[in-house]
């Protein structure tokens, strides 16, 4: 009996430093995850974990404080501790659209030992309290409309608008106050861009981030019931960025495509124009970056996509740019060409003055007949380009002929009218001018491919002149009027293919009507 | 290369080949030319990674045909056979149904091409630039002339000769690295940036062999101090966004990232050319 008793006091004790072993790991793998830390985490998250390094400042979200014991993305309660197995999930993952990459080369021996590495920061924290549990998630009930309606309702009971806004968008009233436990700006998701979700793009990942919240942010954590309000929720962030799959990661055009319209272009206001002039045109998205080539570098741009549609007819070409932005600022001006200092950690926080939002689509002035194009930088002095510019806090726009940031001129000819509105996080602004103009960028021909490039300010992040965010250029197709029909050539080619396969036929027929060959 | 695609078309010749060899299947010279022609159609539109424009598909396709042709025409009674089987399907009555859908089946087909030419959406045009150009013979940075032949990178025989001065300028590199390059170039020096979706040329990945490891450290200097701007009109300069970081960084800061990058990727720089 003494001996069961011993025996049983041994087991237990085993298994309590087994236990432990398996919150902290072992030394050995602690030390191997030290050396990959070092080389390939410190430099933003710090030798110490505590994020004092070289490229704290130039992130947003800046790097996380593992001294803090705080962690984002976990699968247990909120204020717990994550999961060893959590940690190598957002390793693994990334952050998208963050600082923090994914990191697919690492194997999943060396995720853990960075794992137990990590946890070391915060030793004392993990020891005791860092064998909290996952939540069981269940898996998903298959998606319905129903469910997504119900959802609405969850969304609106649970003030998620507050700070996700009426449409998702990253709007709500609060979001341009909010900070994190650092006392940083940081700001909503944007729930219709899905591939931007820190916590993953699946539906249970969105289930995983509301439940558990999202420590250290201002997000807090949802236990939503019954179970099928849980999903219904789901269900509704998910509509807003697309009921399929494929929009969990983002889509991107290669170009943008203009859609012949028949009849005068008129406008009067960008509600109306959406219903009568672009409702069945293509809709081209395409990536937008911080400005990080030239001083003035935007190392966390506001806006990261931009949409344009297209109209042509005979005369006019109207163009109209969407892209979502927390909050309109429509008052302070802005200026593309005004000089940035170069940043450095030591600059202060770029937080004064009051600058608007404002927009500019460019192509080259003139075509340089070869592959050439102007810098892609506001041209060149060699090609410059036409920006088509709408300062947001002004109704007027202005066209203004760059050759390079530092001389950027207002054009002779200023014929270019715009409309623009700001409607629950997302800015319309339309342009339109007559397709051709003497000196200046001409639409003239059909059926070509001209080049195009965007550049978005936000005026809430400061941004003016080259703090900005931009594009690559890419290219807009204007299409031919008049499609021709395909009918006719297709009767040719067919009648001309039957007429030289029955002369080959008849020829062998006459020659070899005797027997074989 | 695709390896599935090419395994299986692979596999489908061996086993025509060994129908044929055991006389399962009686082929002859003409349905081998169709084989082959299809197979090679296949391997190259769907073997491929990245995928071959169709232009350059149907050139190969012409040439392939004209190689086939004219192997025919090397055995008289290859010719011979080829002529008689293809006489024979239009004058023998056994195949009058295959011959009239063959008539019909042809114009049809040109026609649907001639349909889905006019009607497919039209593709923006494709550019072509050169990698790696030929960089200039020196370079004026700041005032200085450097020797992209001749000049070598300052603190490199600090690596043997001083390992704690080397260690300080890889430190440094890394602080330039992380504050200025990481945006396109990515955490990991693997072209991964955060903004490195929103550029085309893509960044650079510096983990490719065929990158810094191919390169000697004064063009790496010269691409760093001049960016985009600097390359010859074959590279595309006015696409590129690698900035001109002689606006930003000092001489010391570009050798020590170039230190860095090496150290960071495990890669030595190419040796200094020896001229003969």
């Amino acid at each position: 009996m003494r001996n069961l008793i011993i025996f049983a006091i041994l087991c237990l004790a085993l298994t309590q430093l087994n236990a432990q072993q398996n919150i902290m790991g072992s030394d050995a793998q602690r030390a191997a995850g030290k050396v990959i830390y070092d080389d390939k985490c410190a430099q933003c998250h710090g030798y110490e974990g505590d994020a004092a390094s070289v490229a704290k400042t130039y992130f947003r979200p800046q790097p996380r404080d593992f001294t803090a014991a705080t962690y984002k993305f976990r699968s247990t309660p909120n204020g717990e501790l994550p999961t060893t197995e959590d940690i190598k999930r957002s390793i693994r993952l990334g952050m998208p659209y963050t600082g923090m990459p994914a990191w697919p080369e690492f194997s999943d021996q060396e995720l853990t030992n960075l794992a137990y590495y990590l946890k070391t920061f915060a030793q004392d924290v993990f020891e005791e309290y860092g064998s909290t549990p996952s939540i069981d998630l269940q898996s998903p009930p298959a998606y319905s409309d129903a469910s997504r309606d119900r959802g609405r309702m969850v969304y609106e009971e649970n003030q998620c608008l507050d700070c996700h806004g009426e449409y998702g968008r990253g709007d709500g009233k609060s979001a341009p106050t909010l900070v994190d436990q650092w006392n940083e700006p940081i700001r909503p998701a944007d729930l219709t861009k899905r591939w931007t979700y820190r916590g993953g793009a699946t539906r249970t990942d969105i289930a995983r981030t509301f439940i558990t919240g999202l420590d250290g942010s201002p997000m807090p954590s949802y236990s939503i019931e019954p179970i099928e309000d849980q999903w219904a929720l789901v269900d509704y962030v998910y509509s807003l960025g697309g009921t399929d799959d494929k929009y969990n990661e983002a889509n991107y055009s290669v170009a943008a495509f203009a859609t012949p319209y028949k009849g005068d272009i008129v406008i009067q206001d960008v509600a109306s124009a959406k219903q009568t002039y672009f409702q069945n045109t293509e809709v081209s998205t395409f990536p937008v970056v911080g400005q990080v080539v030239e001083p003035g570098r935007a190392f966390f741009p506001g806006v990261n996509s931009i949409n344009i549609q297209t109209i042509v007819n005979e005369d006019d070409i109207a163009i109209m740019l969407t892209w979502h932005d927390m909050s309109a600022e429509t008052s302070g001006g802005n200026d593309p060409s005004v000089e940035l200092p170069i940043y450095t950690p030591d600059s202060p926080p770029d937080t004064m003055g009051q600058y608007s939002d404002a927009v500019a689509v460019f192509f080259p002035t003139q075509e340089s007949g070869g592959p050439e194009k102007p810098y892609l930088m506001f041209g060149d002095s060699k090609l410059s380009v036409d920006l088509w510019y709408s300062d947001l806090s002004k109704s007027e726009a202005q066209v203004i002929v760059g050759k390079g940031i530092k001389s950027m001129e207002p054009a002779a000819e200023q014929n270019l009218q715009t409309w623009s509105e700001y409607d629950n996080g997302q800015w319309t602004v339309i342009f339109q001018r007559k397709r051709v103009q003497e000196g200046a960028v001409s639409f003239d021909q059909e059926d070509v491919f001209v080049p195009i490039a965007f550049t978005v300010w936000d005026g809430y992040n400061k941004e003016r002149g080259n703090k900005r965010g931009m594009t690559s250029w890419y290219s807009i197709h204007i299409p031919t009027l008049q499609k021709p029909s395909p009918v006719g050539p297709m009767v040719e080619t067919g009648f001309w293919t039957f007429l030289v396969l029955g002369l080959i036929v008849a020829g062998v027929k006459l020659r070899y009507r005797n027997g074989d060959a | 290369m695709n390896i599935v695609p090419v395994a299986i078309i692979v596999l489908v010749m061996v086993a025509f080949s060994q129908l044929s060899k055991r006389n399962i299947l009686r082929l002859n010279v003409v349905a081998w030319m169709v084989i082959w022609w299809l197979a090679i159609y296949f391997a190259l539109s769907y073997g491929i990674n990245p995928p071959l424009p169709a232009s350059i598909i149907g050139m190969f396709m012409f040439i392939v045909s004209l190689a086939l042709a004219a192997y025919l025409t090397t055995s008289t009674d290859d010719m011979e056979a080829a002529k008689s089987a293809f006489v024979n399907f239009i004058i023998n009555p056994r195949y009058a149904l295959p011959l009239i859908l063959v008539m019909i089946g042809l114009p049809v087909v040109s026609a649907y091409n001639v349909y889905s030419d006019m009607t497919q959406p039209p593709q923006p045009p494709l550019s072509t630039r050169t990698i790696h150009p030929p960089p200039p013979p020196s370079i004026t940075f700041k005032g200085k002339t450097i020797d992209l032949i001749e000049d070598e990178n300052p603190y490199r025989a600090l690596k043997t000769d001083n390992p704690a001065e080397f260690a300080k300028h890889v430190e440094n590199g890394r602080r330039v690295y992380f504050q200025n390059c990481v945006y396109c170039h990515g955490d990991n020096m693997a072209g991964r940036g955060i903004f490195a979706h929103g550029f085309d040329p893509i960044p650079a990945n510096f983990r490719d062999p065929t990158t810094i490891a191919m390169l000697q450290e004064t063009y790496l200097f010269w691409r760093i101090a001049k960016g985009g701007p600097g390359l010859p009109a074959e590279a595309t300069p006015w696409l590129s966004a690698m900035p001109a970081w002689e606006k930003f960084l000092s001489e010391e800061e570009i050798w020590d990232v170039i230190i860095f990058m090496y150290e960071f990727t495990n890669q030595e720089p190419r040796a200094k050319e020896e001229l003969h």
